[in-house]
């Protein structure tokens, strides 16, 4: 009897658990009346800050849903016309290219976008938008690299380099990109040869990430790396703590000229059931008063201008290349082919 | 496969409670089995018209799949075995305690681990990158499955026959090689096959070292290259892999059934350690909770500095989720995984058996295409996202829930379950006064496991949560993945802690499963 009593017990204590959890989770849910889904590839929080102002100004409500951009995109798709998003925003001009043609967003006509987003920064059908640029560019340690050696993309393949540039590995869409913008400019033949160049410069074994590139830079097991510039923004800001802050003091940013800028933008879904307060919402993303925040956010810049981030304004000013984010998003597949084909792991 | 305990002959008259049994696992079964093979379909298809193509890097990547479960299978299961077998039989200053870290590493998600040693590493100008370290990370986050599960076989099995070696002055090596080891294979194995299965499916850490893997493939295949066929083609192809791994566990069990009395008599034949003996068992069971505890806490030691700057209200929040999910998770996939393992006790059909076997293979389908499958199954029928979580976590996870259960099910004589019915017990009966009170350890180590995994887990998480509703592994991973570690930091911190109050509510429990086996105090 006694250990039927006991177990009675426990089931009960079970259940009372199971029970309890589902209240935990149901307390977790929150509904209003003027709402919109919001599917973002970006996490910052400062970003939730300014979706509240959104919805102070407007009234409107952000739902909002944080995950990898690939995998957004998938669960759109899934989704079909069920799904509770109205907007979808991405890193990476490929990635937004690739939902454009999916057919997960739909044209937006708004005046207010078009004027406030540069022409080659958009959608040439307005089904997305750029919201921020991220630029990808050489970082030398000037005791092992001069400026002047790299001041163009095409003269990280000089042999003159050999073993002193570092890369992150072919899976990164920013890298994607980069080859796209290069097979733009300057054909496929001279982009191999290019690829091959690099790879033959490499001083380690490709990375899977910037900021250990960053400060292997820093600390001079690289000479010169092409990393995207937040990155070493967040780094030289000290995001990243005093220790990454004085070590990557030393790293020095090159802006090749022309720069290849990349965007993270966004779009109203294919199948949203609020597009107007979706425009809204995109044109508010894109207006002066959020700007600043948007981009400073990540160390990124404003659609327009430089912006007023300390950090970037050490930098310098930059030429933007004139090659579209669009054309870049319809390059990739060639791009990433090409690394494959010419060895870049 | 084992012997019904009512197998043979005289089996009593026809009973309408069995077929409920039998019926109720019959559903579980099916609903574990649903989303795989709604996706069978489409991976066959992917298989056939040749999509489900790996890429140039195909053979790199099933080089390094194959070549980090053998590492990992290797340094875990030795880690694991002699750490359980220590822990249980040998008596040394510490034990106790050293008893209760070896669950610490699984309160320290592998892909942390990663991404705090790769940090800390460039830091010091040292580079963490390799098939290597990536066995060394594995093993680390994931040894302590064979640990657990080893640990209790040794510490129920046998009790006599060690008696008699030490009677015949065998000494502690000899007596865990002829008899210990071979009477704890089943665990053994069934600890490194949920070992093989993580790693398997590892992404985070696998990636943050560059080591070409057969899940970055499958992912690469879906989401960057838009072919779900492909992908769902590909993840048949580690489900082979994994079957083989399950398959070979099961000849292994089969090979060295052995039977206990539920309550094994005798005093515990623990053999004292001293001197360097000693110091060398404390060396291997505090290196491997030290390291892969020690290198997030100094992580966070060298980032204090941003300790105060990331913490938020919301994480009070991240954390119910969490603990909301972690437990709904536990309770679920314990109770299926009851269920299964009850009915296939109770029943001698070869296709019941076979259902409760394969029901476990969820844990073998990659996370990233579960929640594909799940996706697809939800959406006509609207079901809600929270629940086809629960449903991923519970179809996930039975593996999980069910390993030890099985391998300590097997090990109970059907003598037991023949003496109740004798004596008038229907299987509602011996579950409620045989089996479940024999089963605490293992219900309570599976709904641990379950618990801290569920915390842990991210693809499912990631792809099947409703708005606003991130979990503290959700936050981890993004901002790792983005490089941002110290915004990672306070979530990674309550993950370890919820990990380590689950891993220490354990303790009463093995404590008693320990004082269970002396007579004298049962």
């Amino acid at each position: 009897m006694r250990i039927t009593r006991k177990t009675a017990d426990r089931n009960a204590g079970l259940l009372a658990l199971l029970l309890a959890s589902a209240g935990l989770l149901a307390a977790c849910n929150t509904s209003g009346s003027q709402v919109i889904g919001v599917y973002s590839g970006r996490h910052y929080n400062t970003d939730q800050e300014l979706y509240d102002r959104f919805t102070a100004e407007t009234g409107i409500k952000v739902k909002l849903l944080e995950a990898k951009d690939d995998a957004l995109i998938q669960r759109l798709r899934s989704e079909g016309s069920d799904s509770p998003a109205d907007v979808l925003i991405l890193a990476d001009a490929a990635r937004l290219d690739r939902a454009a043609h999916l057919d997960l967003f739909q044209s937006v006509d708004s005046a207010a976008l078009e004027a406030a987003v540069p022409a080659d920064l958009r959608d040439p059908n307005n089904r997305w938008f750029g919201l921020t640029r991220r630029l990808r560019a050489p970082m030398v340690n000037p005791a092992q690299v001069q400026a002047t050696e790299v001041n163009s993309y095409r003269k990280l393949a000089d042999p003159a380099l050999k073993g002193r540039l570092c890369l992150r590995n072919r899976r990164s869409v920013y890298n994607q990109s980069l080859v796209a913008f290069m097979l733009d400019r300057e054909g496929e033949a001279a982009t191999a040869a290019w690829i091959r160049g690099m790879v033959a410069n490499l001083a380690q074994p490709v990375y899977g990430s910037d900021t250990p590139m960053i400060r292997a830079v820093a600390q001079g097991r690289c000479g010169v790396a092409l990393a995207n510039s937040y990155y070493l923004g967040r780094l030289q800001a000290g995001d990243k703590g005093a220790d990454d802050q004085k070590l990557s003091a030393a790293v020095q940013v090159v802006w090749p000229d022309p720069v290849h800028v990349n965007i993270t933008g966004g779009g109203i879904t294919r199948h949203s059931q609020h597009p107007k307060e979706a425009r809204r919402f995109l044109e508010f993303l894109a207006s002066n008063k959020a700007q600043g925040g948007y981009a400073a956010a990540n160390h990124e810049y404003p659609i327009r201008g430089f912006g007023n981030d300390p950090v970037l304004s050490a930098w310098g000013p930059f030429r933007q290349a004139d090659v579209s984010a669009a054309r870049l998003g319809e390059l990739n597949g060639k791009a990433l082919d090409l690394m494959t084909a010419n060895g870049w792991q | 496969m084992s012997v019904s305990p009512l197998a043979a002959g005289d089996r009593p008259t026809w009973q309408p409670g069995r077929r409920l049994l039998s019926f109720g696992a019959l559903l579980l079964a099916l609903l574990a089995l649903w989303p795989i093979g709604g996706l069978l379909g489409e991976g066959l298809q992917g298989l056939l018209n040749g999509s489900a193509q790996l890429g140039p890097d195909g053979g790199a990547q099933l080089r390094g799949t194959t070549l980090l479960l053998l590492g990992t299978a290797l340094l875990g299961g030795a880690l694991g075995t002699a750490n359980g077998w220590l822990l249980a039989n040998c008596r040394f200053p510490g034990r106790r305690l050293l008893r209760v870290a070896q669950l610490l590493p699984l309160a320290s998600p592998s892909y942390l681990l990663a991404a705090t040693l790769v940090d800390l590493g460039s830091r010091q100008g040292l580079r963490i990158h390799g098939l290597g370290w990536g066995v060394l990370v594995m093993a680390l986050s994931t040894y302590p499955y064979v640990f657990l599960l080893s640990t209790e076989s040794f510490t129920i099995c046998g009790r006599r026959q060690l008696e008699a070696c030490r009677c015949l002055g065998v000494g502690p090596w000899n007596s865990f090689r002829r008899i210990a080891l071979p009477l704890a294979l089943p665990a053994i194995g069934a600890g490194i096959a949920l070992m093989g299965m993580e790693v398997v499916n590892e992404l985070g850490a696998v990636q943050l070292l560059g080591i070409p893997s057969l899940s970055a493939g499958i992912l690469q295949t879906w989401q960057a290259e838009g072919n779900p066929a492909g992908a769902v083609g590909l993840a048949l192809i580690t489900l082979c892999i994994v079957m083989v791994l399950l398959v070979g566990e099961r000849r292994l069990r089969r090979s060295s059934r052995r039977w206990t009395e539920g309550v094994a008599g005798g005093e515990s034949p623990a053999w004292p350690l001293q001197g360097q003996r000693a110091l060398g068992a404390q060396v291997l069971g505090l290196v491997p909770p030290l390291l892969s505890l020690g290198i997030p806490l100094l992580w966070t030691a060298r980032n204090l500095d941003q300790l105060r700057a990331g913490f938020s209200g919301e994480l009070l929040q991240l954390t119910g989720r969490s603990l909301g999910l972690g437990l709904a998770a536990a309770g679920l996939a314990v109770a299926a995984a009851l269920v299964l393992a009850i009915a296939k006790r109770w029943s001698s059909a070869a296709w019941l058996r076979s259902l409760t076997f394969l029901a476990g293979m969820g844990y073998a389908v990659p996370g990233a295409v579960l929640a594909l499958a799940l996706l697809l199954l939800g959406s006509p029928w609207r079901l809600a996202p929270l629940l086809l979580l629960l449903w991923g976590y519970s179809d996930r996870f039975l593996a999980v829930a069910k390993g030890g259960l099985d391998a300590a099910l097997e090990r109970l004589s059907p003598s037991l379950d023949e003496a109740a019915t004798g004596l008038g017990c229907r299987w509602p009966a011996v579950l409620q006064r045989i089996h479940l009170p024999l089963l605490r350890g293992p219900l309570a180590v599976g709904a641990l496991l379950v618990f801290v995994d569920t915390v842990k887990e991210l693809p499912l998480t990631f792809a099947l949560r409703p708005f606003d509703f991130d979990t503290l592994s959700v936050r981890v991973f993004q901002y790792a993945s983005d490089e941002r570690l110290a915004a990672a930091l306070w979530p990674a911190l309550m993950i370890l802690t919820l990990g380590l109050i689950a891993a220490l509510a354990l303790i009463p429990g093995l404590e008693r499963q320990g004082q269970d086996q002396a007579p004298s105090r049962g």
